[in-house]
């Protein structure tokens, strides 16, 4: 028979070597430690443990996600601003999803990774770190959509309401000379919403 | 915001209020129950008006974290000009 591998040549020799166990000669023993060397590594003496990347890089991008949070106070071009709410959304689920992977690999595979204890309780705070993410998405994103309200285009109706100083003032004085002379070439209303 | 809180902060254009959200209700501004007590509240909005009162530019955010840089209003102001 053709010796195609070493997958082949292994199981060739194994049953013979099973069959007239114990083994005397030099070159079937080495065939057999051969053979034991690449089954699975269930079986093999030595495990070798490896590090549970997937947890820590789940930490690490989730601790990334609760940062960019802070990104909102750094005045960042509009078209940042405008993804931010998604990236603060985005990077606990990345992070959370690795978390996930990692707590497989230390459940499943616990001989190869570590991380059991403290790869759960990282998990739970990172769960319940996203559900407030969710919470906060729904609850800022939660503004009407204002179809009634004024168009480009259209002529905005005139209004007249206080001022700082109690003096009631009409959108048309808003466009009266001011103090230096100057005639306002346009003006522009800003609605505050009063509460952040 | 009174006269005294807007001379500290040396904000040199008008505040105007409407307590009564009469306004806010006309323009279609209104955020229901949204303030902190349940009370109703506006909406962020921005309007450019022109001297003929029309719209020349508006800006709605759909999220109250994201609003225009005072730069990205002034800029519109230029254009408009």
């Amino acid at each position: 028979m053709k010796r195609e591998g070493r997958g082949d040549a292994a199981r060739e020799i194994a049953p013979s070597v099973v069959e007239g166990w114990p083994v005397e000669s030099s070159s079937s023993h080495l065939f057999l430690i051969d053979y034991l060397s690449m089954a699975d590594t269930l079986i093999s003496p030595a495990i070798e443990r490896r590090t549970n990347s997937a947890l820590w890089y789940g930490l690490l991008i989730t601790c990334i996600g609760i940062a960019t949070h802070f990104l909102y106070f750094l005045r960042p071009p509009p078209t940042i601003s405008h993804l931010l709410p998604w990236i603060n959304l985005l990077l606990p689920a990345i992070g959370l999803i690795l978390l996930f992977v990692g707590l497989a690999g230390a459940f499943g595979r616990s001989a190869v990774y570590s991380g059991k204890i403290w790869g759960s309780g990282v998990t739970a705070i990172a769960l319940l770190l996203f559900a407030g993410e969710i919470w906060l998405f729904e609850k800022t994103r939660d503004v009407p959509k204002s179809a009634g309200a004024p168009q480009v285009g259209e002529r905005l109706s005139e209004f007249t309401l206080s001022d700082s100083s109690g003096q009631p003032t009409s959108l048309s004085q808003l466009f009266l000379a001011s103090a230096d002379g100057s005639q306002p070439k346009a003006v522009l209303l800003i609605f505050y919403r009063g509460y952040w | 915001m009174s006269a005294t809180l807007r001379r500290k902060a040396s904000l040199t254009f008008t505040f105007l209020s409407d307590p009564n959200l009469d306004v806010i209700r006309r323009y279609g501004l209104l955020h229901a129950a949204a303030g902190p007590d349940g009370h109703d509240i506006s909406r962020p909005a921005e309007f450019l008006i022109d001297r003929s009162g029309i719209v020349r530019w508006e800006n709605f955010t759909e999220d109250v974290r994201v609003r225009p840089r005072a730069q990205e209003m002034l800029a519109v102001v230029r254009a408009v000009q």
